[in-house]
């Protein structure tokens, strides 16, 4: 079952064509890597894909719902009801401790649980530094509290923009592994990054160069798949 | 948990931890909130305020008996006394006027409550000292001058008793008044000296200072005329319609320095509110971007704004009453009077414009793509 | 490359630097508007004052006027003094000559009314006198400028109407007499019938009199070119320790505080000069008004400076704040400049240039708009002009440029300790 198709979409800023008729499709429970260079239009993708934006042409359906044709205000709840995001830059609400972060995420979705947050953040290993705020994290820690935010409301699609652009290898191997187990346990994954080592981590790994799809790769895991653990993101799929 | 509590638990968190900044913006509404709830105070004890001041000009009222041939009694100055609400009176000086000679020259004496005449009139410049033991008289400055007396020297005075005879008796001069008026050329003395002279008559006139505008005076001066018909009180007009000629002016200045300077703070405190807001376009965008509706990111900015502009409002509503009362205390050397009606007012308008000045950066904001603000740097 | 720098911070941040520069130029208007009104308000306020009438009074040398005030002296007249009627111009001549707002001669007659056997005071004085002085100054003054507080009914007396009179309102009730009938007026001297135009309250002693132009009383008593009293009304300034030192005696002060005194509108001082120039007369400060409009003045002028200071106070905080907002902002600029090698003075400078430009720019809007403040306060208030005073300008110049330099102090603060990559990751 597919959760995302990408029908003829293209994306025009004046004379520029970001997006030029891309075809895609994305199935449930699978690990995507969109990768490129600067200005292949891998930011327009993930907007699109993220509900952050419409496409000038073509179809986007995700989860059963074409996004192109729906307003600003419903695409804001769809993006709140199916879509997860993880930021290259965090952004988290530095006033707001890593508990409330993820519970403001509940907050704008339905209702705020703490004992629900508190597991997510179990889940990514922060438990102990709920209480923390944004600036006496570690950049891996804040990233993994991004990632518990992202998951907090059941998303149909994990959205990750560059997740580690600004971690340094060891926290790029903790993310990366939380990633690893969010797969295991069923999670619909897109990855858009420029690295090929974060690109390698996936099922499959798509190419753009100039807005279009200039190749495609599926491959075989090469690391050992770890399966201790995963059925604490069980809950969050 | 509740969605309300989790509404105010990001609220008083964004207050909380952002101190500096948020110190910053209740400093500006604060400030708004004492210039408002100051110069308000101000403004409404003006009237109150100054009317005390404008009592150096002297008695306001004076009472005559109707028949010039007649005097006022001690029953009618009692009534007189009655007829002035207790708090408003400042002073209270009946009059005896008599005619006597010192050195076979012709002068006026008046007898009066000198304590009351003293009140009444804080213009009188006196040299040496009020009269404070029986036999001593104040001297108009210009009979001092005339017949060479100074403060603390003895002089006689003749007053008529019958036809061809006349009383002498011995007075020490306390002090001399210069006023620039009439009273540089009467010889004042208590009221039980002239009467252990002449005997007592009755009174020729009785003056009177009450801290009241003219509307309030006129209606005293009504109720008195009602009361008794023997007796004239009139408005001295010179003083009564000239201080609601200024006071009134005095007033509209304040009131309209009140108006300018609060607008201009309404202004400055917005701008403030509108750089703090706009300093957070990205968090707008993150809550967007997790799905925010515009509604609730307008409603958290406003929350905020609410609770700056209540803690402003009362912190400024305070400060501001103790601006006044310095102001009181060093203009006026009195205490200013309490609006408790001021704190409601300063604390609404307070969250008013905070919230207002919040929504305009916010609402501008609100319609950006979460993309734009989350990209970019 | 440091001015290009400038100029693309002013320019093309464009609503940031405009925000600043409007928050300085309500600042700044507001400090105008309240200094300006602060410092003309005296003047104002003294003009509002004259609503009490005469605070000056002319007689002549050796006079009694407790006699024109009471009426109770039993004094006969003999060898009355005058002053010169001639000399009532001169009045206007003095040093001071500006601050002389009005004034009005008396002259007393007694006259018996139709058969009255009493003598009723008749007084002749100026109503709205027209004058052409030496110097070539016109001037309207008299009585209805004077006596601000009189309820006329009827009409006032005009200056050449030498067969009207106004009666007092207590006279006029004693004798039963009502506007437009006529009186018989007779002194030894001359029987005259005249019309009573008005009638007046004025709430004191003079309802008991009648009023007549200068010319028709001095008719009456015989007497040519003479007056027995001047009321002057001047705008003074309050008194202090020298006033009043001088006022003792004026040969007491040393050469140059007698200078002082003579040149400043002390009250002390106008009599002073009137004495020059009125042949044997005494002025005298009628202590009621000139005190009481002290302390008024003095009184208002503290309130305004009291409410100035808490302006200043409030638009500093105001701007500083925006500064201070305004600066943190572009933490990121400013860490990406750093980061390129910038040093600390040299960043700083660079952003203390830019505010300082943007707060001449606001500053200037500002002043002009406080100007326009002021008028409106003054034409709302007193229904003229407050003078810009020069002084403003400074006080507000250096006001400005402490408070924007003190406002960037904690952002500045804050961007010395910066970490140019703790920005840029975005922490």
């Amino acid at each position: 079952m597919d959760i995302l198709t990408l029908k003829n979409v293209s994306k025009i800023y004046g004379e520029l064509k970001a997006l030029d008729n891309i075809n895609l499709k994305v199935e449930k429970g699978e690990w995507l890597a969109i990768m490129g260079p600067s200005g292949s239009g891998k930011t327009t993708m993930m907007n699109i894909i993220g509900c952050m934006d419409k496409p000038s042409l073509g179809e986007v359906i995700l989860d059963g719902t074409d996004i192109s044709k729906v307003s600003q205000k419903d695409l804001t709840i769809i993006r709140r009801d199916k879509i997860g995001l993880v930021f290259q830059q965090f952004h988290l609400v530095n006033y707001l401790t890593a508990l409330e972060n993820v519970m403001m995420s509940q907050y704008y979705h339905s209702m705020p649980d703490e004992e629900e947050a508190m597991e997510a953040l179990e889940a990514v290993g922060l438990k102990d530094r709920a209480k923390h705020l944004p600036n006496q994290l570690s950049g891996g820690e804040q990233q993994r509290v991004c990632i518990a935010r992202a998951l907090i409301n059941h998303p149909a699609l994990l959205l990750a923009d560059e997740p580690t652009g600004n971690l340094d290898e060891k926290n790029e191997y903790v993310v990366m592994d939380i990633f690893e187990k969010l797969h295991n346990a069923g999670s619909t994954i897109i990855v858009v990054t420029h690295d090929p080592e974060v690109g390698d981590e996936a099922e499959r790994m798509v190419t753009l160069e100039h807005g279009r799809i200039a190749g495609e790769e599926k491959k075989k895991r090469q690391r050992p798949v770890i399966k201790d653990g995963d059925d604490k993101f069980k809950g969050f799929v | 948990m509740k969605k309300r509590s989790m509404y105010w638990r990001m609220v008083t968190a964004s207050l909380a931890r952002r101190r500096s900044r948020m110190i910053t913006a209740l400093l500006a509404i604060a400030m708004g909130a004492t210039i408002l709830s100051g110069l308000v105070t101000i403004y409404y004890d003006i009237p109150r305020q100054l009317g005390k001041e404008f009592r150096s000009y002297g008695a306001n009222m004076i009472v005559i008996p109707t028949d010039s041939e007649h005097k006022i009694t001690d029953e009618q100055f009692e009534e007189i006394k009655a007829g002035i609400p207790d708090g408003k009176l400042v002073g209270l000086a009946p009059y005896i006027y008599q005619n006597a000679k010192i050195n076979e020259q012709p002068y006026i004496v008046a007898g009066t409550d000198l304590e009351g005449a003293r009140k009444n009139s804080p213009y009188w410049l006196i040299h040496g000292e009020w009269p404070s033991q029986p036999r001593q008289v104040l001297l108009g400055n210009e009979i001092a001058k005339a017949i060479d007396l100074k403060p603390g020297e003895k002089f006689t005075l003749s007053t008529p008793k019958n036809k061809n005879e006349s009383t002498q008796t011995d007075f020490i001069v306390a002090g001399t008044v210069t006023t620039g008026g009439k009273e540089e050329e009467l010889i004042f003395m208590s009221l039980e000296d002239i009467k252990s002279i002449i005997g007592d008559k009755g009174l020729d006139v009785v003056e009177a200072s009450v801290e009241a505008e003219q509307a309030e005076l006129s209606q005293i001066v009504e109720n008195l005329k009602q009361k008794d018909a023997a007796l004239t009180p009139q408005m001295v007009k010179r003083v009564t319609a000239s201080q609601d000629v200024v006071l009134t002016k005095l007033q509209s200045l304040v009131w309209i320095v009140t108006v300018i300077v609060l607008g201009i703070m309404m202004i400055c405190v917005s701008t403030t509110m509108m750089a703090v807001v706009t300093e957070r376009r990205k968090e707008i965008g993150l809550k967007k971007a997790l799905g925010a509706s515009n509604e609730s990111v307008v409603s958290d900015f406003l929350g905020e704004g609410m609770m700056l502009g209540f803690a402003g409002g009362l912190l400024g509503s305070g400060m501001g009453y103790f601006f006044a009362l310095q102001v009181g205390m060093s203009v006026f050397a009195r205490r200013i009077h309490f609006l408790p009606a001021m704190i409601p007012v300063t604390v609404i308008v307070s969250i008013i414009i905070t919230m207002i000045a919040c929504s305009i950066p916010v609402s501008k904001t609100v319609d950006i793509e979460p993309a734009l603000v989350l990209r970019g740097e | 490359m440091f001015l290009r720098m400038i100029w693309g911070a002013l320019f093309r941040q464009k609503s940031k630097m405009l925000m600043i520069a409007f928050t300085i130029a309500l600042g700044v208007s507001l400090s105008t508007s309240m200094l300006n009104t602060m410092l003309g308000v005296g003047d104002k306020v003294n003009q509002e004052l004259k609503a009490y009438g005469a605070n000056i009074n002319v007689v002549p040398k050796e006079a009694s006027f407790l006699d024109d005030i009471y009426g109770v002296s039993d004094q006969e007249e003999k060898g009355q003094n005058y002053l010169n009627e001639d000399e009532l111009g001169n009045i206007k001549t003095i040093f001071w000559a500006f601050n002389i707002v009005d004034f009005t001669p008396y002259f007393y007659a007694k006259v018996k009314v139709n058969d009255d056997s009493k003598d009723t005071r008749l007084v002749g004085t100026w109503f709205a006198h027209h004058m052409e002085l030496q110097t070539g100054e016109i001037l309207d003054t008299g009585m209805i400028k004077l006596k601000s507080w009189w309820e006329i009914e009827g009409e006032w007396v005009n200056d050449d109407d030498d067969d009207m009179i106004m009666a007092g309102s207590v006279f006029a009730a004693r004798n039963n007499l009502k506007v437009g009938d006529s009186v018989e007026l007779s002194t030894p001297n001359l029987k005259k019938t005249v019309k009573i135009k008005g009638i007046f309250n004025s709430g004191s002693d003079e309802d008991q009199y009648i009023y007549s132009s200068l010319k028709l009383a001095q008719d009456l008593e015989g007497k040519k070119n003479v007056v027995n009293r001047i009321e002057v009304s001047a705008l003074t300034t309050p008194d202090n320790e020298l006033a009043r030192r001088a006022a003792q005696n004026p040969l007491s002060l040393t050469l140059k505080e007698q200078e002082v005194w003579y040149c400043t509108a002390y009250v002390s001082s106008i009599c002073y000069q009137i004495q020059e120039v009125i042949t044997d007369s005494v002025a005298k400060p009628i202590r009621q008004v000139a005190e009481s409009e002290g302390d008024i003045l003095n009184k208002t002028t503290l309130l305004m400076v009291l409410i100035t200071i808490l302006s200043l106070a409030g638009s500093a905080l105001g701007i500083s704040n925006l500064v201070t907002a305004g600066v943190m902002e572009r933490r990121m600029e400013i860490g990406l400049q750093k980061a390129v090698g910038a040093s600390n003075t040299k960043v700083i400078f660079t952003i203390l240039t830019e505010i300082v430009i943007t707060g001449i720019i606001g500053g200037f809007v500002g002043y002009f708009a406080g100007i326009g403040f002021t008028q409106i306060i003054g034409y709302r208030v007193f229904g003229s002009a407050i003078p810009p005073a020069p002084m403003v300008i400074p006080i507000v110049a250096v006001l400005v440029f402490l408070v924007t330099i003190l406002g960037s102090i904690p952002a500045i603060r804050y961007l010395v300790n910066l970490n140019p990559t703790e920005v840029l990751h975005g922490r």
